[in-house]
């Protein structure tokens, strides 16, 4: 299965864009971007939780302990007023970036 | 948002908790394995894949730790902690680090705000810039006559007012009495008794030429300064405070100055120390008029009689060249109206007259210029003594970093990154110098109060700052912080690129001597600067003794000197024969006085007389020499032996012949080998003048003012005796060379009570008469040699500082090649070397490089030096042979201490065990 390396700090942005729609768990915003880009993004864990405790350190994001879908302690993360705000920032220069790009491309 | 904040505020204090990311890391395994048997693997195969498939638990702590953004934060302190575990462990190491910075940067530092303090501060006043000063000599008190080199300092009190008449490019120009004197103040409606003080005579503008204001009351104005004025004076805020307590009633009220009634008006403001740096700044101001009432001072009406110092505020934009050319244009012109300046010699000397401009700011550079070569001698001094405390700490960190070889390839090996290990070490030595830099902060402050005390010995209000200035311990601090990275890093840089494998196969066994060419080196230096200091101390304590080792023919066992001042107490030169008769009454019916003698000062004192002489009967060669009254017993109180003759006797009265006794000096200056000078008559240069004295009785040379004054000419003439000349020019009220000005008390056993007695006993003849200054003959000599003393101390501990870095430095490099050579050594006496051939193969490598430093480069450095403090030292011709020999013996011989302990060691070593170590 061909997968594609993410570019630095586009994980953030999947992430933030993730959350936007209801909070989850870790293991769940992985499976969640799998099926969305149709197994073409895989997210190494390795990858995933540091991104994760990042946006939480920079307080985009907040954890908040709960019964996850299988009845178990799971931690779940979601969006804060700021990171509302950086993922609005974010969409709008990931448009202007790949609509650039995709000039130079053509 | 509110918790947001705190979110953040909880992430910069700690990282999350470690349980927290195992807890979740657990959800995901465990909810992976579930997706896992879903497809269809068993429990156990599904919990194996999904803990592969996650990877490393403990990495995904270690990277999510990283997310945090105080991580750099927290491993510059988890990095200086572990320095400080480090150099915790090895105690001696640090110990012997910290304190061998400290005291270099220490000692830098006090020496430096020395420096700052004494030679390149400013009066404390307004726009010191602006300030000039006419003249540059520190000539003094009162002069007459033309100088050899024709440049002027001191100006007239006629001179000082055609200039500020004539000079309009001075804004104001102040004059200031040169030679700073004692008056004696008592105030009016106290109980208080009359106090000797420091006083200073000034013009009315002095305060404004200044910009001052005035704590309280107001300072001097031009009125203030005009003959016939009311008395007034400024007191200083120092002795406003010490000895009044701040009163401000004092402003206003009446003290007696030299039994005149004389009205405070002012207090000047707190911090000045009046226009020169002092150890015993001015405690009142007088005006210049008031002088010839309150001090009896005939000079400051005579126009040739030179005494004043000038220094003014330049308008803007003057250039100093033309106006230093019209000056001396100014300064001729009133000098040409002089009797000095009339005759066809003095007109000669007139063309020749000139002054000289310089910057004012610093007020009269009288201190700055007396200490100026000792302190950059200091300086200097310092300097090496920082520059062997960096090679030792360099060595010390280098045999460490050496040693730790190991240790680094050990973690290396583990993966540690290159710049993680140099990062770690370099905070260490950072943490090595702080800790230095601020141990020699305490050093520097120490040590600057020492040096002051030094200094400045008995001074109680030095107006120097003792506090080290910023500038001053940045450089020191810079200096360590350098030195700490530098030889701190360098080999941590060197093994860290090294191949691990190579390092660690090679770890402890080598048969190289150990020691890398650049230890050697340092040790060298070490050794050759460390013999320069030693050099330099001992060519100061030999002249020293040679100074205290000459016979200044006196005797001073059981001589008390009384200084006093019956001018300041009322007596008029009419009246001082008959009180110099009670003096002599009254000291010696107290039991145990042997002899009293007065006279118009003493043996070893900072003060000197003279006048021209010419013997009758000879042509004037232009020839002079000290002159000094004495009463009848003042020959056997000082100690001076009368060689021919006779001395004085009670029968020389102010009505029996005139004589005068001359020493040997005199006699070898004035007359002819052979010829018999009693009987001889003399006197200053003229046809009647030269008859004045006859000589009765040739004395021995007895020092005068100063141990070192060779050949030094001198005549003395009975204390109540008027010098006819003086006759012949005024009456005996303006006579005040009869004043005397000190009592020598010779007793028959040591009295430590002799200034309480003294001090009653003129009270109880008049109680205005006080004493000025009481000393013990032993310490009116030993006075005279306090700078002399000061810097052979100074130079003593540095060169014993120097000493002793340099043998802690061989000590440590010597050691370390013991310990790196500790297996060598085993397989050397495993195969049958004994004992004393271990310690002589080490101790030659030690003593090898410590010979290369003293011969190869100590003693050509110090040969070369010694020319340098030359001036210094008392008859010293080049370098002293023993002073040369003890140093360089002192040197070898804590070398070879030095060697001996780690060779001992490296002896005592046991073969099998030695062969185990790895």
């Amino acid at each position: 299965m061909p997968t594609t390396d993410l570019l630095q700090g586009t994980l953030d942005l999947l992430i933030l864009r993730t959350l936007a729609l209801e909070s989850m768990h870790g293991w769940g915003i992985a499976q969640r971007i799998q099926q969305m880009s149709k197994d073409a993004l895989q997210i190494g864990q390795g990858s995933l939780y540091p991104a994760l405790h990042r946006l939480e350190y920079k307080g985009w994001i907040q954890a908040e302990w709960g019964a996850s879908e299988n009845n178990r302690k799971a931690k779940f993360y979601s969006l804060t007023k700021t990171g509302q705000k950086q993922l609005q920032a974010e969409l709008e220069d990931w448009g202007r970036i790949s609509t650039a790009i995709a000039l130079v491309l053509k | 948002m509110l918790k947001e904040w705190l979110t953040r505020l909880r992430f910069l204090m700690s990282p999350k908790p470690n349980h927290e990311i195992d807890d979740e890391v657990q959800f995901h395994i465990e909810r992976q394995a579930e997706e896992y048997i879903a497809a269809g693997m068993t429990p156990r195969e599904a919990g194996r894949k999904a803990v592969v498939a996650f990877g490393g638990i403990q990495k995904a702590r270690a990277q999510s730790h990283e997310q945090r953004p105080s991580f750099f934060l927290g491993s510059v302190v988890q990095d200086a902690s572990h320095a400080v575990r480090q150099l915790r462990k090895s105690r001696g190491f640090t110990v012997t680090a910290v304190l061998t910075l400290a005291l270099g940067i220490g000692a830098n530092a006090a020496i430096f705000t020395l420096v700052n303090a004494v030679l390149l501060k400013n009066l404390p006043v307004v726009d010191p810039s602006t300030l000039v000063r006419i003249g540059n000599t520190n000539e003094c008190c009162v002069n007459w006559g033309a100088n050899g080199d024709g440049i002027y300092s001191l100006l007239a009190t006629d001179d000082w007012h055609q200039l500020q008449k004539n000079a309009p490019e001075f804004e104001e120009l102040a004059a200031m009495q040169s030679g700073i004197g004692q008056i004696i103040a008592r105030r009016d409606k106290t109980q208080e008794s009359a106090r000797s003080v420091r006083s200073e005579f000034v013009s009315g503008n002095y305060f404004r030429t200044f910009g001052l204001k005035p704590q309280i009351g107001r300072l001097f104005t031009d009125a203030d300064n005009v003959e016939g004025a009311p008395f007034v004076a400024v007191m200083s805020y120092d002795m406003w405070q010490n000895n009044y307590a701040s009163d401000p009633s004092v402003v206003g009220g009446t003290f007696w100055i030299n039994t005149k009634a004389v009205t405070i008006t002012g207090i000047a403001p707190k911090g000045f120390y009046g226009d020169r740096l002092s150890s015993t700044p001015p405690d009142f101001y007088l005006p210049i008029e008031s002088m010839p009432v309150l001090a009896n001072a005939q000079h400051v009406h005579i126009p040739d009689r030179r005494w004043l110092y000038l220094i003014g505020r330049v308008k803007p934009g003057v250039a100093m060249t033309p106006l230093q050319a019209k000056i001396t244009e100014l300064v001729r012109q009133s000098f040409a109206a002089t009797t000095t300046f009339s005759d066809a010699e003095g007109k000669r000397a007139l063309a020749k007259a000139k002054v000289v401009l310089v910057p004012g700011g610093g007020g009269i550079q009288e201190m700055q210029d007396s200490y100026a070569s000792k302190l950059k001698l200091l300086m200097w001094i310092s300097g090496l003594v920082l520059l062997i405390a960096c090679a030792n700490i360099a060595n010390l960190l280098l045999v460490r970093g050496m040693n730790r070889r190991a240790e680094m390839s050990v973690r290396t090996a583990l993966g540690a990154m290159r710049t993680r290990i140099v990062r770690q070490l370099l905070t260490e030595s950072l943490v090595l110098s702080t800790v230095s830099g601020m141990a020699g902060l305490v050093v520097a402050y120490a040590g600057t109060r020492m040096l002051i005390a030094m200094a400045f010995p008995g001074a109680q209000s030095v107006p120097i700052d003792a506090s080290p200035s910023g500038v001053v311990l940045a450089f020191a601090f810079g200096v360590s912080l350098l030195t700490g990275i530098l030889f701190g890093v360098t080999p941590a840089w060197l093994t860290s690129k090294a191949n691990p494998a190579d390092a660690l196969r090679s770890g402890a066994r080598t048969t190289t001597s150990g020691a890398s060419l650049l230890q050697r080196s340092l040790i060298v230096l070490q050794s050759a600067l460390a013999l320069v200091l030693l050099v330099g101390a001992g060519m100061f304590i030999q002249s020293l003794n040679k100074l205290r080792n000459i016979d200044l023919k006196l005797n001073s066992t059981n001589r008390y000197i009384i200084h006093f001042d019956p001018q300041a107490a009322g007596y008029s030169p009419a009246q001082v024969e008959a009180l110099y008769r009670t003096i002599e009454e009254r000291f010696h019916a107290i039991s145990g006085v042997r002899k009293v003698g007065i006279s118009a000062y003493t043996p070893m004192e900072a003060n000197n007389w003279g006048d021209g002489v010419q013997i009758q009967g000879q042509p004037d060669h232009h020839n002079w020499a000290s002159w000094v009254r004495g009463n009848a017993e003042y020959f056997d109180s000082v100690g001076t032996h009368v060689l021919m003759g006779r001395g004085f006797t009670i029968q020389d009265t102010s009505t029996s012949p005139v004589v005068a006794v001359v020493n040997q000096s005199f006699v070898k200056k004035f007359f002819k080998p052979g010829e018999n000078p009693i009987g001889r008559r003399f006197g200053s240069p003229g046809p009647v003048s030269s008859g004045d004295f006859e000589i009765v009785g040739v004395v021995e040379d007895t020092a005068y003012n100063s141990a070192t004054w060779k050949n030094h000419a001198m005549y003395f003439i009975p204390m109540t005796q008027r010098i006819p000349e003086s006759a012949r020019q005024r009456p005996i009220e303006k006579d005040t060379g009869l004043y005397a000005g000190a009592i020598v008390i010779q007793t028959d056993r040591p009295m430590d009570n002799m200034q309480s007695i003294a001090r009653q006993t003129l009270a109880a003849i008049n109680p205005n008469l006080s004493v000025v200054k009481f000393q013990t003959f032993d310490e009116q000599i030993a006075d005279r040699f306090t700078q002399n003393r000061m810097i052979t101390r100074l130079m003593t501990l540095f060169s014993i500082l120097a000493l002793l870095l340099a043998t802690l430095g061989l000590y440590g490099v010597t050691s370390y090649t013991v310990t790196r050579r500790t297996s060598e050594i085993g397989i050397r006496m495993a195969l049958g070397a004994n004992r004393s051939s271990v310690v002589g193969m080490i101790m030659r490598g030690a003593m090898l490089q410590t010979a290369i430093g003293l011969c190869a480069f100590g003693i050509p450095i110090a040969w070369f030096c010694v020319r340098y403090i030359q001036s210094q030292l008392y008859e010293s011709k080049g370098m002293s042979l023993a002073v040369l020999t003890i140093a360089v013996l002192t040197l070898t011989a804590s070398a070879a201490a030095a060697g001996l302990i780690p060779a001992q060691r490296a002896a005592s070593t046991n073969p099998s065990k030695a062969l185990r170590t790895e």
